[in-house]
């Protein structure tokens, strides 16, 4: 059971990661807008017409 | 094929017909504006905008050149100085853009622009409807993003943040954080917690416990020190201002449950707390965040209201040469043209010309004022019929409108405030369970001396007044939703408190009481051979071509449909015409003559009198029923209107008001209402213009009407979407539900913290047992402000 003194730092590191993840997505305006983003993956950004009017 | 635009789902009006092709089927469009937009949108392969859309796009208008030269006019340097800002090559906007609905608008508007090669970052928020785009001046002129979402049916123009509102956004910001850091950190520490508690009933290794033990501390030391951080403050902010508020319980369960668990971890003795504190600092955040979330979306939606001002202004020099320059820069004697339709920039003195002014937003009153050369003419308001030439007699700070919001700022700062129940109940609650807390500790120490102080700590946070302090939040965001959702937006948190205590209701007239515009009160004919109706159409034929407010009397009147050429409109005097035959002319009375009658406008065939007009403003229909409802609720209803006429007292009588005043300046109302104020009053002022925002922050309460000026709408705490005043007794109805729910939850959690305590004292509570507790009373109270939902 001794594993456990190494597992639970290293979990605790995945959450210090997690946090910091959250931070940054809370400055990139990720947050100021929930309904929004929750959308977003029904579009398709990359129709045909749309590249060709990028060119 | 359906009759409704496939754009803006209204129907196609008969004889217009066209269709746009969208993916792969003919649609039909109702107009061209919509048909251009739909078409837009297919050539850029947008059409994942009409399959995703929850609510529809408004119908689109088509831009007139002016407005297309005042959005150049964006491109100014002086001008972009006030709304955009710069790093290196890269400039930064904030647009409000009219119309959003939906997240498919923000994806259709992100796509339209990021087409333009200038563009670095899109990003738009559908809740606020603004755009920040930064982007690269020197490619591509802001004008040129404006023109390209009009394109696509939306309007935008720039927003000008202010201070208040970006900081609302900063402590929004601070919440989301600190609620994340809560969530993710409670998650870990209650997965300790419940290892610990298993091995309570079966046993565990005495090292592995006390490693669980300093692992919870690690976890939670973030929860404690940096998201209840606030709670603390607060709370210490209220002690030295004298008051006991309801941070104070908080912070001492959450405060003095860490110090003592650290205490324990360290010392390796007592009990540890620190699930239930995390718990409920998690808990009690999500509370206040919601409740605060709510408020927000309403302030920020007042918030994107167009300034008052003009950002430019046309000055001329001595060649009498036209210069457009940022309307901030103006100075004192500079001469300024000002067009019909524009916004004056400042006060002044009309040097030359003559044209009637649209004072409405600041003294409320929608009849046209007439100016002639020297009359003073006043920053914000609209030029309506004539060209004049103005001289700046007075610039920034002085100009009248300044005034009266400088008037209103130093209103705001003695605005009469009630105490909120939360802070009388807090007031009480701490006492008693200081009191408790100490009987505990001093009862414990002479029975068992090494227990007191852990049994004293059991009982401060069985007493956490979790539950409690969710009782109001809850309630007041579960309200607000609702009343939204009607069209009722709440600015405050202390409205619906304040709600069910008023006992005085005032209103301004035109406008709020009043439809505040004009219609027909009665027609007198002076000859015999014309009859009304044909008086009527010949009338609202030529007022067609007016933009007098008067002529939106004649708008419910079929126009004649014959022929009329040589339309003139004579400034200050009405609107002329021919057609074969005669002459026609709508205007003031004694145009052609000298006849000296009261009729608001006279009819003139060959320059002859023929019939006198007579306009009223009329009540608006929902208007006598609730000042009926009102008084037979107790409270008394008063009217306070800036108009001098006898229109007033008509009214008054008419809706059986208790008192009126007629002829109120702004600093009046403001008198009126804080002596009523004095007499230990709870007033609420209902009003629209600008000449009612100083009052605004003299009442406990402050309604606006969304028509009204929008400088009425920013300061007020309620806002009415649509208008309707009816809405005032469904705002009564729902605070008085809010008010019964609040004491219901007070009562229940009072219930779980009173029963518990005594166990609490007893020391028969276990740490999770405080945990299970306080959850299922925190859950109960959420429950049952839900059903404010339903309402």
């Amino acid at each position: 059971m001794s594993i456990i003194y190494i597992l639970i730092p290293i979990a605790i590191l995945f959450v210090m990661i997690a946090i910091g993840v959250f931070f940054w997505a809370v400055r990139g305006e990720q947050f100021s807008d929930l309904n929004k983003q929750g959308h977003s993956i029904l579009f398709e950004d990359d129709k045909e017409q749309h590249n060709k009017s990028n060119d | 094929m359906s009759n409704n635009c496939f754009h803006c789902l209204e129907s196609v009006p008969s004889g217009f017909s066209a269709t746009v092709n969208i993916d792969g089927s003919e649609q039909p469009m109702c107009c061209i504006g919509c048909q251009t937009v739909a078409e837009t949108i297919v050539s850029q392969g947008m059409t994942d905008y009409y399959k995703f859309r929850t609510v529809r796009a408004g119908k689109v208008q088509q831009l007139v050149p002016e407005q297309l030269a005042f959005i150049t006019s964006y491109d100014n340097p002086d001008i972009q100085d006030e709304f955009i800002s710069q790093t290196n090559d890269i400039s930064e906007v904030l647009l409000t853009v009219e119309g959003i609905t939906c997240a498919a608008c923000a994806w259709l508007i992100e796509k339209q622009l990021l087409n333009i090669p200038a563009i670095k970052r899109v990003d738009v928020n559908t809740s606020t409807n603004r755009a920040m785009i930064q982007w690269d001046k020197e490619r591509t002129p802001l004008s040129e993003l404006i023109k390209s979402l009009m394109e696509i049916g939306y309007k935008a123009y720039p927003f000008q943040a202010d201070i208040e509102a970006s900081q609302k956004q900063l402590v929004a910001k601070a919440y989301i954080r600190r609620l994340g850091v809560a969530g993710l950190m409670t998650m870990q520490v209650m997965m300790f917690a419940f290892a610990m508690y298993f091995g309570m009933f079966s046993g565990m290794e005495e090292n592995f416990e006390q490693y669980f033990r300093w692992i919870s501390l690690i976890l939670a030391s973030p929860v404690i020190l940096y998201s209840a951080l606030p709670f603390l403050t607060n709370a210490i902010n209220g002690l030295k201002a004298k008051q006991l508020n309801m941070d104070l319980p908080v912070s001492l369960a959450i405060f003095g449950a860490y110090i003592a668990s650290s205490y324990a971890t360290v010392m390796q003795v007592g009990e540890v707390y620190f699930e239930s504190i995390c718990m409920f600092t998690f808990l009690l955040l999500l509370g206040k965040y919601l409740e605060f979330r709510a408020r927000l979306k309403a302030s920020e939606f007042t918030a994107n209201l167009q300034k008052l001002l003009p950002l430019t202004a046309r000055t001329l020099d001595k060649d009498d040469q036209e210069h457009i320059i940022a309307a901030k820069k103006l100075k004192l004697n500079d001469r300024v043209l000002i067009k019909p339709g524009e916004t004056i920039p400042a006060d002044g003195v009309i040097c030359s010309g003559t044209t009637t002014v649209d004072e409405s937003m600041m003294t409320g009153e929608h009849l046209p004022v007439k100016k002639y050369i020297d009359h003073q003419v006043f920053a914000g308001t609209v030029n309506h019929d004539g060209v004049i030439t103005i001289e700046i007699n007075k610039i920034g700070q002085n100009t009248l409108l300044n005034q009266i919001i400088k008037l209103q700022h130093s209103a705001l700062a003695t605005r009469p405030k009630l105490v909120e129940i939360t802070d009388k109940v807090a007031q009480w609650f701490v006492a008693c369970l200081l009191v408790f807390a100490s009987l505990t500790a001093i009862g414990w120490y002479q029975v068992d001396p090494a227990h007191a102080f852990w049994i004293t700590i059991a009982v401060l946070v069985a007493t956490c007044p979790c539950a409690l302090s969710l009782a109001i939040p809850t309630a007041l965001t579960c309200a607000v939703a609702t009343l939204t959702r009607k069209g009722i937006l709440i600015k405050q948190a202390h409205v619906l408190e304040t709600l069910p205590q008023l006992t005085r209701v005032a209103f301004d007239k035109t406008g709020t009481l009043t439809q505040g515009r004009f219609s027909i009160d009665s027609v007198d004919l002076l000859v015999d051979s014309i009859s009304k109706q044909q008086v009527l159409a010949l009338a609202a034929q030529l007022e067609s071509y007016s933009e007098h407010p008067i002529a939106t009397a004649f708008n419910m009147y079929t126009p004649e449909q014959r022929h009329l050429y040589d339309i003139n409109v004579h400034p200050g005097l009405g609107i002329s015409g021919h057609d074969d035959n005669h002459h026609y002319a709508i205007g003031k009375s004694g145009w052609f003559d000298n006849s000296k009658c009261n009729a608001q406008a006279t009819f003139y065939v060959d320059k002859q009198p023929v019939a006198n007009f007579y306009f009223i403003d009329e009540v608006k229909d929902n208007t006598a029923p609730l000042i009926a409802s009102l008084q037979a609720q107790g409270l008394t209803c008063h009217m306070l209107t800036g108009d001098a006429s006898s229109a007033g007292q008509q009214i008054a009588q008419r809706l059986k008001l208790d008192s009126f005043k007629v002829g109120c300046l702004p600093q009046d109302k403001q008198s009126e209402v804080e002596l009523w104020s004095k007499q230990n009053e709870i007033v609420a002022m209902v009003g629209d213009g600008v000449n009612d925002s100083p009052v605004f922050n003299s009442a406990h309460l402050s309604i606006a009407m969304d028509t009204g000026a929008d400088i009425s709408k920013n300061t007020a705490d309620v806002v009415l979407l649509n208008s309707d005043l009816a809405a005032i007794e469904h705002l009564l109805i729902v605070s008085k539900k809010t008010r019964r729910i609040i004491k219901q939850n007070l009562a229940l959690s009072l219930l779980y913290n009173g029963s518990i305590l005594p166990l609490a004292a007893l020391g028969l509570v276990a740490p999770w047992m405080a945990v299970i507790g306080m959850s299922t009373s925190s859950i109960i109270v959420i429950c049952n402000s839900l059903r404010l939902l339903k309402l």
